[in-house]
């Protein structure tokens, strides 16, 4: 059972999260600022989902949520995999003294511990959705330039990469036709693995308090459940809780598993770093 | 190569540096409203503006402000908090044991559950059982892990309330014995333990797993269940004992993967140590406060980075110790 399918399982979940992002003001009832109702509506016709303590349609709000998990997710990770091919390619690549110096930057960054680093730069730059995407990239980058670097430092000793060096081919030439492109699958992999932790931390960062304010995503939307006092008392945590709790779980859930897939479809042997 | 003990001096160093030059990169300063015309706050008076700067030291050179401000770390001052009024290290002594209670325990447990299961799943690979175990792992380690504490607070302790619902302990409690003391705190700590250890288990699985597999087709394994040795002994002696040595190395990233899942469950089940801390630092704005449990933490991984260093130089007599 454990084959392919995951890809393909998590394919189409994340298709089905970016068609609703993509199509959210057709698909949501109503406008998720708006003040719609009573506050704390019980599921209706009319709020199939409720409405929070300010009277917004909780529905809505999930469905317009769906927008900024995913252009965190794209944005932030389409960073940090540049950063990381970027640096990672140099220094496997040029090797010597300037791979020194780069991994051993690389690796003071991978101790620093990256949640209250990310928490002390959210605070000082300030609360919003770029400075957001910007942080997870900045400290996310270290990871993927190591692996990267491996990489494009087995493959620069491999015998068709000498062979077009050896021929005369230019380092632009020997990158962008083989290096590159023989990285692909790792890209891939690192990519859609940078996603989910990127949509993870962004709903985390909203979660603690210190996301967009405005932005109404679902690390914000549980925030303010929780905040509301007696939510646990009675069944309103079932609308009001669970629907953006669930969403990204299975948002990350779905990127992780297409990031399994494509690790075993491109080594097959390894099933290893998860 | 370099050596642990500079790896940590080197890292503590650009955690010190960080702290210091981050909030100074960014526009302002902190007398920036009694500075700026166009504030309310503004002091019109030109002495009593050096006054202030001088104060606080801001008037004098980045270098001398920065010498100082690692002299001061180093001896333990780690600022002042704005909101609380009181010393960061005396607010941080407060809150770090409680972290560390919750995270070196469930470091230990997910390590204990992770061997197991890893070892027996790796054994048994391609089973059913090997595949559940591989899919649960991933699943456990990838859901966010304030989403699971959250289901484990609104099902454990809000629907069948079998434990509190918050808190390291029950407020304005008075203790007849230590004994009823750490009954209390045990009670409290089950559920956010629990959470950590979903959170830590799947990682430490997939380490000893993947080892495993990789070791049943070594050589000497193969020498081994030649020499006609019992499964149990193989099993054991030969393959879990080499398998432990990617996972001890392993141990100090997961330190730092486990104060990350710790600051979101403590903010999730109110529990008092540095991840609430934070998270109440950050609601008051109250920088230093952020600051100072940023180097506690930093030195807490660090230092765990050390130890797992250390240990496994002592297990693998391949890696050197210098």
């Amino acid at each position: 059972m454990m084959r392919a399918d995951e890809t393909l399982f998590g394919g189409i979940v994340v298709a089905l999260f970016v068609f609703v992002a993509l199509f959210a003001p057709l698909l949501a009832p109503y406008d998720p600022h708006a003040l719609v109702g009573k506050p704390v509506e019980s599921p209706s016709a009319a709020h199939p989902l409720g409405t929070n303590d300010l009277g917004q349609d909780i529905l809505s709000e999930l469905i317009f949520g769906a927008r900024i998990s995913l252009i965190v997710a794209l944005a932030a990770s389409a960073l940090t995999v540049a950063l990381g091919l970027l640096i990672g390619g140099i220094a496997g690549y040029a090797g010597g003294w300037v791979d020194i110096v780069l991994m051993r930057s690389v690796d003071v960054l991978l101790t620093l511990p990256r949640l209250p680093l990310l928490i002390l730069l959210a605070a000082l730059l300030g609360a919003g959705l770029p400075q957001t995407i910007a942080i997870i990239a900045l400290l996310f980058w270290p990871h993927t330039a190591r692996v990267m670097r491996a990489q494009t430092q087995s493959l620069r000793q491999r015998g068709y990469v000498r062979m077009a060096q050896q021929f005369g081919g230019s380092t632009a030439y020997v990158l962008t036709r083989h290096i590159v492109p023989a990285l692909a699958p790792l890209i891939a992999f690192e990519w859609v693995m940078a996603a989910s932790r990127a949509v993870a931390l962004e709903a985390g960062l909203a979660f603690l308090g210190i996301g967009d304010a405005t932005a109404k995503s679902w690390g914000l939307m549980m925030r303010f459940a929780l905040n509301f006092r007696g939510l646990l008392m009675g069944e309103r945590w079932l609308w009001w809780l669970m629907p953006p709790a669930l969403a990204l779980t299975l948002l990350m859930l779905a990127l992780t598993f297409i990031g399994v897939g494509l690790e075993k479809r491109w080594q097959p042997r390894l099933t290893r770093h998860v | 190569m370099r050596t642990p003990a500079i790896a940590f001096a080197l890292t503590l160093w650009a955690v010190l540096t960080l702290n210091f030059f981050l909030p100074r990169l960014l526009p302002g300063d902190p007398l920036h409203a009694l500075f700026d015309r166009d504030t309310a706050n503004y002091v019109a008076d030109d002495a009593l503006r050096a006054r202030l700067a001088a104060y606080y030291g801001l008037d004098r050179p980045l270098g001398a402000q920065y010498v100082e401000y690692l002299l001061e770390t180093v001896r333990g001052n780690l600022g002042w908090s704005i909101w609380l009024n009181r010393p960061v290290s005396q607010l941080i002594l407060e809150h770090l044991p409680w972290t560390l209670l919750l995270t070196l325990s469930a470091l230990a447990l997910a390590s204990l559950i992770g061997i197991g299961l890893g070892a027996e799943a790796g054994w048994r690979r391609g089973s059913r059982l090997d595949r559940v175990l591989v899919t649960l792992s991933i699943i456990a380690t990838n859901a966010p892990v304030y989403v699971v504490g959250m289901f484990l607070l609104i099902l454990f302790a809000a629907r069948l309330d079998w434990f509190p619902l918050s808190g390291g302990r029950t407020p304005f409690a008075r203790y007849d014995s230590p004994f009823a003391a750490a009954q209390d705190i045990a009670w409290h700590w089950i559920l956010p333990a629990t959470t950590l250890v979903l959170h830590l288990v799947g990682a430490k699985f997939l380490i000893v797993r993947n080892t495993m597999v990789s070791i049943l087709g070594e050589d000497f394994m193969l020498m081994a269940r030649a020499k006609g040795l019992r499964e149990i002994r193989l099993k054991r002696a030969h393959a879990l004992r080499n398998a432990l040595l990617p996972f001890v190395a392993q141990l100090g990233a997961q330190m730092g993967m486990a104060i990350t899942g710790t600051i979101f469950i403590e903010t999730t089940f109110d529990y008092p140590g540095m991840g609430r801390l934070i998270f109440d630092a950050v609601a008051a704005r109250d920088y230093p406060v952020i600051q100072g449990v940023f180097v506690v933490v930093a030195l807490v991984v660090l230092t765990a980075n050390l130890v797992a260093d250390w240990i496994n130089a002592r297990l693998d007599p391949r890696v050197e110790v210098k």
